[in-house]
């Protein structure tokens, strides 16, 4: 039987199963259940429970043990560490303290144009605009800085221990 | 990980995904976070003469913010840009159609035209191959 909804078969053709619930189960915004995933990742509520445990094992992912079955959802450690490789992968640490440098004049410069500290400052100023087009900007803007805000906090973490991961790195390459 | 819940990372994790999956499908050449530094959202090259289309610079670019809280709905957009056209995929708040799901593509006159869209995938992943499908069927409708 095919799946109607568009996009499905293509995912299911050049994807295994276990990728699809990985990429289901480490995107979920709050912890889920088996058949959850299982559901979304188009898999079996069996193969799925093997795939989660496995990713479990590996760190991927948190299990929350209830009285009705286990939930789960991404370890925050994990995300944080693919970053810091991938930036450790992409750059020297002079290349680090260049993004840093980047990413921070963006912020003080958002800080300046909209005249406040904080991405949570300028989502309660999207909720006073006129238009929804202003809406939406500052909206946008807001998601930008958040997301600058998170990277910046990995690259301060790469910078600082520059020494100590690059060592491990390479001890693991 | 409720209590935990962070929207940056949410988003992070959602974009990192879509990349992952953009990857995978065979019209996508490469992927990148946009600006360097940044990761603010993905540009992907394709290869749409693999769909039988000719066009240059054939990219999509995807943006992605999870929601203050997690219950929140995400906001998000797909949109495709090559030398002729530009037009998208976009969920989030806009004064133009009922709902947040949106199609909308540019006129000669460089506006744009927004018709409602239902999106049915619900998580990242997947969306990504929802678009890459709607995508195709639209190029080769053309």
């Amino acid at each position: 039987m095919t799946d109607q909804k568009p996009g499905v078969e293509a995912w299911k053709e050049h994807t295994t199963a276990f990728d699809r619930v990985q990429s289901v189960a480490t995107t979920v915004s709050k912890p889920r259940p088996v058949s959850y995933i299982a559901d979304e990742a188009h898999v079996a509520e069996n193969t799925a429970r093997g795939h989660l445990e496995r990713l479990v094992n590996l760190n991927v992912l948190l299990k929350t043990k209830r009285d009705d079955g286990a939930l789960y959802s991404p370890d925050p450690l994990h995300t944080r560490m693919q970053t810091l490789r991938d930036l450790l992968e992409a750059h020297d640490r002079d290349g680090l303290i260049d993004l840093k440098i980047k990413l921070q004049s963006k912020i003080e410069a958002w800080k300046a144009d909209y005249s406040v500290d904080s991405p949570g400052e300028l989502r309660t100023r999207a909720a006073k605009t006129d238009t929804a087009s202003q809406t939406r900007n500052l909206k946008k803007t807001a998601s930008d800085w958040e997301l600058a805000r998170y990277r910046l906090s990995v690259l301060e973490d790469a910078i600082e221990s520059y020494a100590t991961y690059t060592k491990d790195f390479r001890a693991s390459a | 990980m409720s209590d935990s819940y962070t929207s940056s990372e949410a988003s992070h994790r959602a974009l990192r995904a879509i990349q992952q999956e953009l990857e995978r499908h065979p019209t996508v050449v490469a992927v990148q976070g946009f600006p360097d530094g940044y990761f603010t959202e993905l540009r992907a090259e394709l290869a749409v003469d693999r769909w039988g289309i000719d066009r240059e610079n054939a990219t999509i670019t995807v943006r992605w913010f999870a929601g203050a809280t997690p219950d929140a709905r995400p906001e998000f957009e797909f949109h495709y840009s090559d030398e002729e056209t530009d037009f998208g995929w976009h969920h989030h708040e806009q004064e133009h159609v009922d709902g947040w799901g949106n199609f909308q593509e540019r006129t000669n006159d460089g506006g744009y035209t927004y018709e409602p869209y239902t999106f049915h995938a619900q998580n990242p992943a997947q969306l990504s191959w929802e678009i890459m499908s709607s995508l195709s069927s639209g190029l080769n409708s053309e």
